[in-house]
């Protein structure tokens, strides 16, 4: 016997691991409950979403053109951001799965250059514009907020901006990693 | 025209296919866990969860199979995809880590069933991810005329890849001694 025959005999006689019971049923109770969690974000996003809006109303923050401009680039910041992701999400869970996995690879190549696209010129413009508003709104926090509340904003958004660079720096990391892997792929 | 719609036909097609899915998942899953179990180096727990993320993607992608292949090849497909797409996440990167652990902990004394399968799986490991896709169906018997259907790759190609990779299995086995 050759030794891939070998391999081939020790494959056929591992041990069969066996078929749940009533698992096809727990993968589709898991869908539904995918489904639901999916549906319960949405509501917590356009609720937080409504209620910034109220939010922008009820200080009347359209009276003070730098608050609001402020205000209006921070929010539109994060909302690209949010939109971008969504979109990432959903293309990647409408991938065509049961294509050949030439295709595939190819479908996923396409998808990882998409996001170093997103990585390297969207994020970076994302992170310099919500800066930006939140400068503009920083003499307004000083007219308005105690010297020790002030102080604590500024500290504790200089910390969380580090904190979500790390942060997206490491997903960018794995990703970068993820889209060498696949072009290593012949 | 105010529009019914008919609820007893829709849960008639629901029905129909969750037999179907039913039928299919106990028919497939013992080939679509080997060959999972292949891809996170035989760590069973990391298997189950992958096998689970396939099936997901069955049932997401049954009103979408159109018999052009058979169903065999088509569950390939998906588990390959699959396999390819959940990868990335960070738990089943663990089973790399699993494997390097693995060839310390095999004792070499001991050529019990278990050390050769763990050896077994640690031989496919060695080999460049994108032939193990190709080497995990060959080791599951499917005709390589059916594993070109899976790859997307022509017959001809399938066979110098596998040919290729059953000489460096061989090299690693003998470098192993299994």
């Amino acid at each position: 016997m050759t030794a891939f025959e070998d391999l081939k005999s020790q494959w056929g006689n591992q041990r069969q691991p066996g078929i749940p019971k009533d698992g096809a049923k727990q993968i589709l109770n898991k869908i539904t409950s995918v489904h639901k969690k999916q549906r319960i974000t949405n509501i917590v996003l356009a609720l937080t979403g409504t209620v910034l809006v109220a939010f922008f109303f009820y200080i009347s923050a359209y009276k003070f053109q730098p608050v609001m401009i402020g205000l209006l680039l921070m929010i539109g910041a994060l909302a690209v951001r949010i939109v971008i992701e969504f979109s990432s999400i959903r293309t990647l869970k409408n991938m065509d799965v049961s294509t050949t996995a030439e295709k595939f690879k190819q479908q996923m190549i396409r998808y990882y250059k998409g996001r170093t696209k997103v990585h390297f010129i969207v994020t970076p413009i994302i992170i310099i514009v919500y800066c930006i508003g939140f400068n503009m709104l920083l003499p307004a926090f000083k007219e308005n907020l105690s010297g020790g509340f002030y102080n604590y904003i500024l500290i504790s958004s200089i910390i969380l901006l580090i904190i979500l660079s790390l942060f997206i720096a490491r997903e960018i990391k794995m990703e970068l990693n993820v889209l060498r892997a696949l072009k290593a792929l012949k | 025209m105010v529009f019914k719609p008919n609820f007893k036909r829709v849960e008639v097609r629901m029905n129909k296919n969750q037999s179907q899915f039913e039928k299919i998942y106990q028919a497939n899953y013992q080939k679509v866990i080997r060959v999972c179990m292949g891809y996170v180096n035989g760590d069973e727990a990391l298997a189950k969860d992958l096998t689970q993320e396939v099936f997901i993607k069955v049932w997401e992608s049954l009103a979408s199979f159109r018999k052009e292949a058979s169903i065999s090849t088509w569950i390939y497909r998906i588990t390959v995809n699959t396999c390819l797409l959940q990868l990335r996440k960070k738990k089943y990167l663990k089973g790399e880590e699993a494997i390097e652990k693995l060839s310390h902990t095999v004792d070499e004394d001991q050529p019990s069933k278990e050390n050769q399968i763990r050896r077994m799986y640690q031989c496919i490991n060695k080999l460049p991810k994108d032939s193990k896709g190709i080497i995990l169906l060959e080791l599951e018997g499917l005709p390589q005329k059916d594993i070109a259907e899976v790859m997307g790759l022509s017959h001809e190609a399938v066979r110098v890849r596998i040919h290729r990779i059953k000489n460096s299995l061989t090299k690693y086995v003998q470098n192993d001694s299994i």
